[in-house]
């Protein structure tokens, strides 16, 4: 059966500090599938999620041509479209960096954090759906007596999993992740790679990865990012 | 070989780091032997409350202390919300050519000399203000502060925009990658976490405020009087200093101006602990 589209590029280009990442690239991504990218290191893999968030355009020297539709609503949305909200986008797409990223503050306000950003939720919601993300992330066990300490003294794997807690908070229907595993133990990584099939229901996501087994393991289809093109790998039955 | 030569340069650093803070208390000495007679006599509190009048006897630096304090304070209250709005400005909400020339028009305001900005004041400021306000001749505190705003205020705003640019890039891109606005991270992660550098760039500014010489002897008129308002001329402990002639080593004159250094630099050493310790308590987070 074939999936509904979830994002669709046509002509993509895109090129940073003068380089070319993406030439003239036009894919769909299905919904709710775990895409992986794949690719020699310094092909731009990391960038190319950043076109699709828009979070490119606070790096100076980037250029970008060509669409990137996606599908919100029932209905296609182009996201470079002059006027369009990219607030509204970024708390739809999520995004899990490479490096671990907390904010040097608590670690429920961390979490907490894109809510209150967003405005217009009781502190009483806010505290459960912290609790709900955390859970999700697999790291409320280790943390739920110590909410309030700074999220800087977390291990790299805890920040990890918090950073994952805090773009879940905002139910997504795209989640980006940028090698999101490279900085955790492998049991943390297996309960993450769990979590992303959970996920998977009723969320899209596309993920960067070094990692040959997981990408067979969990990923339903396989891109590769060379030479300034994306090309189907392959997908599993 | 190369760990005696590390530990030279340990010795060398460690070495000047002491003397430059043994040089301040040296200088505190040297202002407190010389000031002693007036202060010994149990005169500290004549000296706090009298008015300057040599010809009575009377060495009181009052006038100085309080033309020093609404002078300088006045000047940090027109420069601090300037200068962050300026830093704002140049770090946040401008980008590419707007940002980087408005920030070289500030570099370049910073190699001003000093006198510079006194002559403008005198022929620019005073006559507005005199002829804006239609009293008095336009030297006066609020001149003199404007003034030194104007002086304080480049120093204190590449200050702030750098102590913004040192707040790691990442904190940045989780705050826009969860949908928050360009506003929304500064005020929730760049100021908060560049606050101590805030504060240190306040404290700067407000030394050389206190300490600064030529604008207040150049525009605020330098009568030896108490203020009563922002348009009444007045003379600070500086510009007191520059003033006072006294050619007798021996006289209580020439001693009085020693109290006036001892005084200059209580003020600055109390007014910068202060604004420290008021500035520890936002940098909980920020490590």
């Amino acid at each position: 059966m074939e999936k509904a589209v979830k994002i669709r590029t046509e002509n993509l280009c895109f090129s940073y500090n003068g380089r070319t990442i993406l030439h003239k690239t036009s894919i769909e991504f299905a919904e709710r599938e775990i895409t992986a990218i794949v690719g020699p290191s310094g092909s731009g893999k990391s960038t190319f999620l950043l076109t699709l968030n828009r979070l490119w355009e606070a790096i100076p020297r980037c250029s970008l041509q060509g669409t990137v539709a996606m599908n919100f609503d029932g209905s296609f949305h182009d996201i470079y479209r002059e006027g369009y909200p990219v607030t509204r986008l970024r708390r739809q797409v999520g995004m899990v960096f490479q490096i671990p990223n907390p904010l040097p503050m608590s670690i429920y306000r961390n979490v907490a954090f894109p809510l209150q950003l967003k405005g217009g939720l009781t502190k009483e919601t806010i505290r459960a759906q912290v609790e709900d993300c955390l859970r999700k992330a697999r790291l409320w066990d280790e943390v739920h007596d110590r909410l309030h300490s700074s999220a800087l003294d977390l291990s790299g794997g805890q920040q990890q999993r918090l950073c994952i807690a805090r773009a879940l908070i905002l139910q997504p229907e795209v989640l980006l992740l940028d090698e999101p595993t490279s900085a955790l133990d492998h049991a943390t990584a297996a309960a993450i790679e769990e979590l992303l099939l959970e996920l998977k229901k009723n969320c899209t996501i596309l993920l960067v990865s070094h990692y040959l087994n997981q990408v067979t393991r969990i990923a339903d289809t396989v891109i590769e990012l060379h030479n300034g093109t994306l090309v189907r790998k392959g997908e599993k039955a | 070989m190369r760990r005696t030569k590390e530990h030279a340069v340990e010795i060398f650093f460690v070495f000047s780091a002491y003397f430059s803070a043994l040089l301040t208390v040296v200088i505190f000495g040297f202002m407190l032997a010389l000031g002693l007679p007036l202060l010994a006599e149990g005169r500290i509190f004549s000296i706090m409350t009298q008015p300057w009048a040599p010809h009575l006897g009377q060495f009181g630096i009052q006038p100085m202390i309080v033309g020093t304090l609404a002078i300088s304070l006045l000047s940090m209250l027109f420069a601090f919300p300037l200068s962050l709005g300026c830093a704002i400005l140049i770090s946040v909400v401008s980008r590419g050519t707007v940002s980087w020339l408005l920030r070289k028009m500030v570099e370049m305001m910073t190699g001003i000399p000093t006198v510079i900005y006194g002559f403008v004041g005198i022929f620019l400021l005073v006559p507005l203000v005199r002829e804006f306000f239609a009293a008095g001749s336009g030297m006066c505190v609020l001149s003199a502060a404007l003034m030194l705003t104007l002086l304080v205020s480049p120093t204190m705003i590449l200050f702030f925009c750098e102590s913004f640019a040192r707040v790691p890039d990442s904190y940045g891109k989780a705050v826009l990658a969860v949908g928050g606005t360009e506003i929304q991270k500064f005020f929730h992660v760049t100021l908060p976490n560049s606050w101590p550098g805030v504060v240190i760039g306040f404290t700067l500014a407000l030394g050389r405020a206190l300490g600064d010489t030529l604008i207040a002897l150049m525009i605020a008129g330098n009568a030896v009087q108490t203020p009563n308002s922002l348009l009444d001329s007045a003379r600070t402990l500086t510009s007191h200093i520059a003033l006072v002639f006294a050619a007798d080593y021996e006289s209580l004159e020439f001693k009085a101006i020693f109290a006036c250094g001892i005084f200059l630099y209580l003020f600055t050493t109390i007014l910068v602990m202060a604004v420290r310790l008021l500035g520890v308590g936002r940098e909980r987070w920020a490590r």
